[in-house]
């Protein structure tokens, strides 16, 4: 790659300054005059019919500012995409515990906390379903709001089902040396983002018009929901960014419907509303990552190499469908993992039930599968006798592969340069050989036992097939000089406003300090869809270049002016233009050359994906235009008499394509496998009988610095021809093989591999859940409305 | 209730519930927003202020108990000689360990709390130090790549004397 000023070169992020000092603003720390205090009424039933609600006791009570249901709503509040099955507040029906169903805006907590005990709502219970396994059942209740077919339906609670073909994988089953053949489960993950929640709606004087702070995965999305929910124009709406406290994914439907909610309280009653959750209304009305049960078979030759592979996961979407279907069908995309198969058949089904509701958190789909697959590879691998590396480095993806979906890979494929340099970052054929596999039998008791495993990831690049993929920008020279820059697509922390700084000022050769990159704002920035799937650095680092490119061009024309020369004579040093005379001009005075001109210094950049397609009837296609590949090795130390597990060493190698951040890019490393850590070891929402089980930090563990190690995190950086400046993504793929990694070096060292996730103590000691006593109601719903 | 507090050197006069937490005395009644909300039981140390010097989470100190006392919060922390980042702050910029920011007040204060007490500390003392603040963006590695850069900076100020 051509030398560089500042992508690739350490740099300090942008909002860095105002977050350490305390004065970044989170939703929460904003306050306006006359701002009220709002919430909602949760069911605290897991599935009922709604019979009547009556809002006139909170109504009544002086201090009451708006009393909404879904009758103050168009159609009823309905929304929810790609199926839109979900309402801004429960219409005829609750499905979960903790579905909102009368929002209400008071002068202060006090008046609030009485009106929300003032509603009376009549609800009849209903029997619900709590076993994905049992959803599809001939008998099992109906949940969802308009099942595919009518009632006894014998699939009435399926929301959508996927298939992946290749081949007839039975046949070449048959003819295998070895098969695995397992099932495994994981449990839901709360992103456990530590800003809960929150919205802030004002509106404007005189008219129907509302500006809403909301921190979520896309400001458009919001919008567009407001108005078509409380029947409002285009004009009407403006949704601004504050600074999000972190996402995951967890920021998509459950703050739409708070972003709705506080417009339409802000709307009734003339009044700013604003709307915190507490921690555990936060965890009990967010959705989750979706919970799956997994059945396996794998089928290799003596030799380790892989023949073919079959799936079958059913996916509990709970009450709502959300963005499940397609995390579901990112997760039949990756199920077989990244390897070269004769054969393979993927069956996914997504179910409803009364368990919360599932949606995005980071890996999509992808980190339930990758935890099957690379245990069931692992497998293989020690009932072989075959180094785990070697067993994957012989089936993996190789450039201009085509894989199991039947897509053409193209040259940027590196999963063997992943494999290979974290074989060698980790010392891995030392420690394998030092380590000796552990064996259930041979253990003593209280024995400490150290292990060693791996586990390698694909992962799409961007929405795939999903839809329509694009992002845009915007890149203007304000009257100081300084630049403003806007991007359609949120920085939640992982840095790409940063990235988009870096890129912009590197391609128009300026110091970045005079780029300030903007927040999102309807009102500014340009629509480029949610910020999701790892699609920041890419799609919205192509649109940030084609905007720089486009002003640079035109600060060129003025260069050539300036020194009435042809443009391509113009060359560059530092910020300085130079002329064929070697006549050195500065950026400020060729800006100034520009305007004399009457050129306008600003420009739009869109950048649209390669095309992609997905065949659905006949399960292949090309799902995704590329993926980022990668591998990570675990080491972990088993105390046998408690079944605490300690990860002692932990070692990343990604395909990152070129890196433009640095420190922005480790730290997504070394964020991503932490959560991975939790999801691994600790991390798990359980719902007994639809009520959730953990409702703050005290139940929900996640990794404290204490349960981490030090990371070694490595990248790969074979340039991307797609990404701006060779970049590919990365804020996924950390996270997504790291519990395999774990569970494997677990099995190194104890012999036995955790097939349902989390690892907890009574899994690694006994191999099997003990259960909680007492009542499933028992939980701290917390909502602060008995 | 009357609260008089000593709060970032200043003395504050302000009237709240007596129940009031220091937590939201603090966000509510004086306005300093650095110090968050994360869980409000205990568990996540987002909003760690130092009282009388020690390391506390606000949301389980009644503001009454910290009447009459110094608290020092996020919005106090700053360099001597201007209103810039100290030398943690400009650490914790350097090594990259801000992602979303909602955690990093409390973290620097555990930082602080730390370092005045333990000028010269082990990444795993470092670690211990910050367990009672949780970060859901970094994984913490750059964190405590941070506090030790600054521990190691100090003692060499402090040595040169």
């Amino acid at each position: 790659m051509a030398k560089t000023q500042f992508i690739g070169k350490p740099a300090t992020r942008v909002d860095a300054l105002e977050k350490v000092m305390g004065t970044a603003k989170f939703v929460a720390d904003y306050s306006v005059p006359n701002m009220l205090v709002s919430r909602c009424l949760r069911s605290t039933l897991p599935h009922a019919r709604i019979l009547s609600i009556d809002i006139t006791g909170a109504q009544n009570i002086p201090g009451v500012r708006a009393v909404i249901t879904s009758e103050d709503f168009v159609n009823h509040s309905r929304f929810g995409f790609p199926i839109e099955d979900m309402y801004m507040l429960a219409y005829q029906r609750v499905r979960f515990v903790g579905d909102p169903i009368v929002a209400i805006a008071a002068d202060n907590e006090d008046i609030l906390l009485a009106a929300l005990a003032a509603v009376k709502v009549d609800l009849e219970p209903l029997p619900g379903v709590f076993d994905p396994r049992l959803a599809l059942q001939p008998d099992a209740p109906l949940v969802g709001e308009n099942p595919r077919e009518a009632e006894g339906h014998p699939r009435g609670n399926l929301v959508i089902d996927y298939i992946v073909r290749q081949g007839d994988p039975d046949a070449v089953l048959r003819d295998c040396d070895i098969t695995v053949e397992a099932e495994y489960t994981t449990m839901h993950q709360e992103h456990a983002y530590i800003e809960t929640e929150g919205a802030l709606a004002i509106p404007w004087p005189g008219s129907s018009g509302v500006t809403i702070y909301a921190p979520c995965q896309s400001p458009f999305i919001a919008k567009n929901n407001v108005i078509k929910t409380i029947g409002l124009e285009q004009e009407d709406v403006r949704v601004i960014q504050p600074y999000v406290g972190g996402a995951f994914g967890g920021k998509d439907d459950t703050m739409y419907q708070t972003a709705t909610q506080v417009a339409k309280l802000a709307l009734v009653s003339g009044q700013p509303v604003q709307m915190l959750f507490s921690r555990e209304e936060s965890m009990i009305a967010s959705y989750k990552r979706d919970a799956m049960v997994m059945q396996l078979k794998v089928g290799a030759k003596k030799d380790g190499t892989l023949q073919a592979c079959k799936f079958h996961g059913i996916v509990d979407s709970g009450a709502y469908s959300a963005i499940t279907p397609f995390t579901a069908w990112r997760s039949s995309i990756h199920a077989m993992g990244p390897y070269r198969y004769q054969a393979c058949a993927v069956d996914t089904d997504v179910v409803y039930t009364n368990n919360g509701y599932a949606g995005a958190f980071r890996g999509f789909g992808n980190t339930e599968v990758c935890y099957a697959i690379e245990l069931a590879v692992d497998e293989i691998a020690s009932r072989l006798k075959m180094d785990p590396i070697d067993l994957r480095l012989k089936n993996c993806l190789r450039p201009f592969d085509t894989t199991s979906h039947g897509q053409r890979l193209g040259e940027d494929v590196a999963i063997v340069e992943c494999l290979e340099q974290v074989r060698k970052i980790s010392d891995w054929d030392r420690r394998r050989k030092e380590i000796p596999q552990g064996d259930p039998k041979q253990i003593r008791p209280g024995e400490f036992r150290r292990g060693i495993g791996v586990a390698a990831v694909f992962h799409g690049i961007s929405l795939g097939a999903e839809g329509k993929d694009f992002a845009a920008g915007t890149l203007r020279i304000n009257d100081d000089n300084t630049l403003t820059l806007t991007s359609g697509l949120t920085d939640y922390g992982a840095g790409s406003r940063t990235v988009y700084t870096l890129i912009a000022a590197e391609t128009l050769g300026i110091d970045p300090n005079r780029i300030h990159m903007l927040r999102p704002d309807t009102d500014t920035a340009l629509d480029s869809g949610p910020t999701v799937a790892s699609r920041a650095t890419i799609m919205g680092g192509n649109a940030t270049q084609e905007a720089a490119m486009r002003l640079d061009t035109i600060l060129l024309t003025a260069a050539a002016g300036l020194f009435h020369c042809q443009m391509v004579e113009v060359l560059r040093e530092g910020e300085n233009y130079i002329g064929p005379n070697e006549e050195p001009a500065t950026f400020d005075q060729v800006v100034d050359q520009a305007r004399q001109m009457g050129l306008v210094l600003s420009t739009q950049g869109r950048w649209n994906a390669p095309e992609n397609h997905w065949s659905f009837e006949s399960g292949s296609g090309k799902p995704y235009f590329a993926y980022h590949y990668g591998a990570q090795v675990a080491e972990v130390l088993v105390d046998t008499g408690t079944g605490k597990v300690e990860v002692t060493g932990y070692w990343a190698a990604h395909n990152t394509g070129t890196v433009i951040f640095p420190q922005g890019v480790l730290g997504q490393v070394f964020g991503g496998i932490t959560q991975g850590l939790g999801y691994a070891l600790m991390e798990r929402v359980d719902y007994d009988q639809g009520y959730i089980q953990t409702t703050n930090f005290d139940e929900y563990l996640i990794p404290t610095a204490m349960d981490v190690p030090d990371i070694v995190g490595t990248f790969v950086e074979k340039p991307f021809a797609d990404g701006p400046y060779g970049a590919k993504n990365i804020a996924e793929p950390g996270l997504v093989p790291a519990a395999p990694a774990i569970i494997n070096a677990i099995y190194h060292a104890t012999g036995r591999r955790i097939q349902n996730l989390p690892a907890n103590l009574e899994r690694v000691l006994i191999g099997k859940d003990l259960r909680k006593e007492g009542s499933n109601t028992a939980c701290k719903l917390g909502l602060h409305q008995e | 209730m009357k609260f008089t507090l000593l709060v970032n050197g200043i003395k504050m006069n302000t009237e709240a519930p007596a129940d009031t937490s220091l937590l939201y005395l603090l966000r509510d009644y004086l306005h300093l927003t650095g110090t968050k909300e994360g869980c409000n039981i205990g568990e996540c140390g987002a909003c760690s202020v130092l009282l009388d010097g020690k390391l506390v989470n606000s949301c389980l100190i009644l503001a009454a108990q910290a009447n009459g006392r110094e608290v020092k919060t996020i919005e106090g922390v700053h360099a001597l000689e201007n209103d810039g980042p100290n030398d943690l702050q400009q650490a914790f910029i350097d090594y990259g360990a801000v992602q979303c920011g909602f955690c990093i007040p409390g973290m620097v204060l555990a930082g602080e709390s730390l370092l005045n007490s333990n000028p010269n500390p082990n990444r795993t003392e470092i670690r211990a130090a910050i367990a009672g603040n949780l970060c859901r963006c970094t994984g913490y590695q750059q964190i405590v790549d941070a506090i030790q850069a600054t521990a190691v900076k100090r003692q060499e100020k402090n040595s040169r004397g």
